[in-house]
């Protein structure tokens, strides 16, 4: 573990908290999200109705009129009252924005570092953990920052591997995971520890399990055979089962949480990018980034559906709370407005879309309501 | 499907990297939580906790219920934001242990943790805050003072000023502490507690420098009789107007009419029918407002004076506008204008986010009262933030930000047809971050790059297939740098490096062994306000921008840096105008072209010496205001200026919200005094 400070590293985890929620179907409710458009500082507050999708709201973030910083990835608090959004771009460092629900007004900030993307919160809220990608940097270790919610601080920055992506607590709040897209790794970070626990290396025919820190410093040859190049994690709701996108090579992989090894694998199409399970851990959603398409798999059988999405480089998804849709971001290219869809992954196909801003990548779910 | 239930503490870690350890603390207990239900209270035995940076002390937090009893069993959760470690411990003994870590002021929070769906506190749900303490971290304990060599010797009758610094018992510079000075012997020298020494007898005097906890040290000073006895002043100019700096020959001379060097002379100035004048401890002089100006220098009994009178500066002249060439559906980024090998003139325009950067725009400017948009290049972009033409313009490269593959680096466009530009390659490798500004020197290009914060060098003899060459970067391995723009010329490229302020380079000037592709470094300058966007050198002056976005809008000035001494470089003059931010700058034939964002075109006369603030001396002889009507921009009624440029007696702004402006400026006929 990295401390960027000569303070100690502390983290508050887990006091009380919700399980995975889901698995009854809500068709009469209305869904909110937030979504981070990257290449317009804005957020989108989306309602979808079951019908159609509307944007309510476009709140700016970032503090600079004139340049763009990259609203990156968003997460929402357990709670409801707070969402998360990452502002990449800094110079250098990147932020955190805590932000309040409904109002969508600024609460609070915190320094993080080089391009920070994907965030996830313990169950409880008060511990955020953001990957700071480095995306655009030099192929070094880059970290994982842990941040105390309640204030906004950064409590500590934990040395992962190359180009951290993906992130996600398990249910149980014990376990945070991230994937290492240029050191080809998985990696398992203890939250009560806050160091790495477990990496396994995701190279076909090469995977393997590695025990503490160690392990992550270089980078990989990704023009080699069998590079899995992982952009996501997803933890199945009762904390068993990991999966994995390989961006490299189009497959996800089902990863057995305690032992870490592969179970199965999934042949998707080209550039699986982000996923997410439904509530009953009955399906898996996968963007393919490069097939401007979201493949659904029934996990019980491995049977993929595949829905292409309404514009191209198809991005963030999420589930209702339900497990009835996935909303799907699609960046879109250049000065092509990108969109959000509604996925029904019973009929596995697009039911509503609309036209956000430049870029929509993160998305996060806030609340489902009865209409 | 799984339903709600409550989760345990589990797990709340303190790693104190003072002792190298990591103790996992208690986890809460269905008994802890039932017990803080009773709490109602808790008390520390201080008002306010102070602790020494790497001293360890204990607390011990009391929980009592509403009877005042204490309540045994329950946890307490205290939670410092900064400044003491662990940041969060939690407390089910008698006390808990901190150790002050960071100097300054901060709160320690005290919670109770209670059954889950009771009460939260900072959206925690399962605890309640009780309590708050201030702490005080004190640095570690002062040590030493180191007392600086003073600049002049201190004669009787004059002034100078000491100056130290206090060191702690581990060597740095101590955060807080300050020095007291004395005099052991106020009959030879008084000194003021903030450390101005003023000689009254010939002799030696200790001069003591004291902290508060006592540190003490002394040092001995030698108090010369002044053996000035006569001084003139004479100005380089006793005529002036405002802005114009007017140097003076001073010179104090002793009983024989030797020169004496070593004086720390007084140097005041009066305004006899005006105010606004300032006098510099170099002896220069410069005036904001109109008037008559007495500048006095003295030293013991002598004193000699000199009158200045100064006159405005001629009014600012008209802006003719000649065209506009509007962009009302996507932002205008920066602009290059050129005389293409057709024989035509053109002006390229990048785009910015709003409404979708993916286009460079070729606009024929021949008849500048006529701009004509003839075509455009796309490509993968979100911003094209940067354009620029090579000398013989046959080619020029474009930036990309944002491409939907992330690889971004630069567009290399031919431009053998110049009104219909066409790719001729590309450049991304290492450089996917992408790149938001370039500058062309021969065949080299200076790339800065957003991801790794350095200059990339790339060989760019073949056009059509740019390679790198290397790359220059402040603290190679530092992550925590930004580097924003980069100008080159006469053998010295000027590097924008934000919070590190202005970095000169060697790139083949012959003084510091550079060569264009092996770059060395030359020197550096930062300043408070950070935010180093925009560089440009004229003469011995660099103007040097800051870009400072704030909920107001832009802000942010141009600094003026003296580079005479190019090893030394020292700022001397600004212009800040109080309402905008400024953007990228142009400078030619000693004007100053400011692209001021809300502020429009800014054109400042920047003419012979510059000391003070430009602004405030009416040094503004032109203003253009780029705000688009109804339908011709992205906003109506408002300004955005962002590049300008000079070109054949005509100046060309780009403005985010409308476009391209032509504009005409005729300067201020100069007066001669």
């Amino acid at each position: 573990m990295t401390v960027r400070t000569t303070l100690a590293a502390a983290t508050l985890l887990v006091l009380t908290g919700a399980a995975g929620q889901g698995g009854a179907q809500e068709p009469g409710a209305v869904y909110r999200a937030y979504v981070a458009n990257e290449s317009s500082d804005l957020v989108s507050l989306i309602r979808f109705d079951g019908r159609e999708i509307v944007e309510e709201k476009a709140i700016e973030v970032g503090f600079h009129p004139a340049d763009i910083e990259g609203a990156h990835g968003i997460a929402v608090s357990p709670s409801g009252e707070h969402w998360y959004v990452s502002i990449a771009h800094g110079q250098p460092y990147g932020q955190i924005w805590k932000m309040e629900t409904g109002r969508d007004v600024f609460v609070d900030s915190a320094l993080v570092g080089l391009f920070p993307a994907t965030m996830a919160l313990t169950p409880d809220g008060s511990g955020l953990f953001v990957v700071n990608f480095n995306l655009h940097g030099d192929p070094v270790p880059s970290t994982v920052s842990a941040l105390f919610t309640p204030w906004m601080q950064e409590t500590g920055q934990i040395e992962t591997c190359v180009m951290p992506h993906g992130s996600r607590v398990s249910r149980d709040g014990s376990r945070h995971y991230s994937t290492c897209m240029m050191s080809d790794q998985l990696v398992e970070i203890s939250v009560g520890k806050t160091n790495v626990s477990r990496r396994m290396v995701l190279t076909a025919g090469h995977e393997h399990v590695m025990a503490g820190p160690a392990g992550g410093a270089s980078g990989m040859d990704m023009g080699g055979a069998g590079i899995c190049k992982p952009t996501w994690v997803v933890v199945a709701p009762d904390d068993s089962r990991l999966y994995v996108p390989c961006n490299g090579r189009g497959e996800v992989l089902e990863i057995d949480a305690a032992s870490l090894e592969v179970l199965r694998r999934f042949p998707t199409g080209r550039g699986p990018y982000n996923a997410d399970v439904t509530p009953d851990g009955a399906t898996l959603v996968v963007t393919l980034k490069g097939d401007r398409a979201l493949a659904i798999f029934d996990l019980a059988t491995g049977v993929e559906k595949r829905v292409p999405t309404s514009r191209p480089v198809t991005h963030g998804v999420v589930v209702t709370p339900d497990g009835r849709y996935a909303l799907v971001t699609n960046e879109a290219v250049g000065a092509t407005r990108g969109t959000v869809d509604a996925v029904d992954l019973v009929s596995a196909r697009v039911v509503a879309s609309a036209p956000l801003h430049y870029q929509p990548g993160g998305i996060g779910f806030w609340k489902m309501e009865r209409r | 499907m799984h339903g709600m239930r409550p989760f345990a503490v589990a797990g709340l870690l303190a790693a104190t990297l003072a002792h190298g350890l990591a103790a996992q603390l208690p986890t809460a207990t269905p008994a802890h939580r039932a017990a803080g239900q009773r709490v109602t209270e808790i008390r520390f035995e201080v008002e306010e906790l102070i602790v020494r940076r790497g001293e360890t002390v204990s607390l011990t937090p009391t929980l009592v219920d509403a009877s005042g009893n204490v309540v045994e069993g329950a946890m307490a959760l205290l939670i410092a934001r900064g400044g003491l470690t662990p940041q969060i411990s939690a407390a089910t003994g008698p006390a808990v242990e901190l150790t002050g870590d960071v100097p300054g002021s901060v709160t320690l929070v005290a919670l109770v943790v209670v059954e889950p769906g009771q009460s939260s506190a900072f959206g925690i749900p399962g605890v309640r805050q009780l309590a708050s303490l201030p702490v005080r971290v004190l640095d570690y304990p002062a040590a030493s003072i180191d007392i600086a060599e003073p600049q002049h010797t201190a004669y009787t009758g004059t002034s100078i000023q000491l100056h130290g610094t206090v060191l702690t018992d581990h060597g740095g510079e101590h955060a807080t502490a300050t020095i007291r000075w004395g005099s052991l012997d106020p009959s030879r020298a008084v000194v003021t507690e903030g450390g101005v020494l003023s000689g009254v007898a010939p002799g030696t005097v200790t001069v003591t420098a004291s902290t508060e906890n006592g540190v003490s040290v002394q040092r001995s000073v030698q108090v010369v009789a002044n053996p000035v006895r006569s001084i003139s002043i004479t100005p380089s100019h006793a005529e002036t107007r405002t802005g114009d700096v007017v140097a003076f020959d001073i010179v104090a001379r002793d009983a024989s009419g030797g020169a004496v060097d070593d004086i720390a002379l007084d140097l005041s100035v009066s305004g006899l029918a005006g105010t606004g004048g300032f006098v510099f401890a170099d002896g220069t002089f410069v005036a904001e407002e109109p008037g008559a100006y007495r500048v006095l220098a003295g030293s013991g009994g002598a004193s000699a004076a000199a009158v200045v009178e100064v006159t405005a500066r001629p009014e600012p002249t008209d802006v003719e506008l000649l065209d506009h060439g509007v962009r009302a559906e996507v932002a205008t980024s920066d602009l290059w204008v050129f005389e293409g090998a057709d024989g035509e003139d053109y002006a390229y325009t990048g785009t910015h986010a709003q409404g979708g950067g993916e286009r460079m725009f070729v606009w024929r400017v021949t008849d500048p009262s006529n701009v004509e948009l003839v075509d455009s290049v796309v490509v993968d972009a979100r911003v094209v933030n940067d354009v620029k033409v090579n000398e013989d313009a046959s080619w020029a490269i474009i930036t990309r930000e944002g491409a939907s593959t992330r690889r971004n680096g630069i567009v290399v466009l031919d431009l053998a047809d110049p009104a219909h530009p066409s790719i001729m390659g590309e450049l991304t490798d290492s450089l996917t971050g992408g790149i938001h500004n370039v500058w062309i020197m021969g065949d080299v290009v200076y790339a800065v790059n957003d991801g790794t914060s350095a200059m990339h060098i790339i060989d760019m003899s073949d056009p059509g297939s740019p390679k790198h060459a290397g790359r220059w970067e402040i603290r190679p391995g530092d992550t925590n740098k930004s580097l924003h723009d980069v100008w080159a010329r006469d053998g010295y490229a000027y590097l924008s490096y934000w919070d590190d302020g202005l970095v000169i380079l060697d790139v083949g000037a012959g003084t510091h062994g550079g060569t264009p592709l092996k770059p060395t470094f030359v020197s550096s300058i930062a300043y408070p306000e950070g935010n180093t966007h925009v560089a440009w050198r004229d003469r011995d002056y660099v103007f040097l921008g800051d870009e400072i976005g704030t909920a107001d809008g832009m802000r942010g000035f141009i600094h003026v840096i003296d580079v005479s001494d190019v090893e030394n470089p020292v700022q001397v003059a600004k212009y800040d105008l109080p309402e905008a931010g400024a953007h990228n700058i142009w400078v030619e034939d000693e004007t100053l072209y400011i692209a001021y964002y809300q502020g429009g075109l800014r054109i400042v006369d920047v003419s012979g010496t510059l000391r003070g603030d430009l602004y405030r001396q009416g040094r503004e002889i032109g203003f253009f205001r780029t705000s688009p009507g109804e339908g011709e921009g992205l906003q109506p009624n408002q300004a955005m200026a962002w590049g300008p440029q000079v070109f054949k007696g005509n100046v060309f702004v780009s403005d985010m919200l409308s476009g391209l402006w032509v504009v005409k400026h005729v300067k201020p006929r100069n007066i001669a005094f």
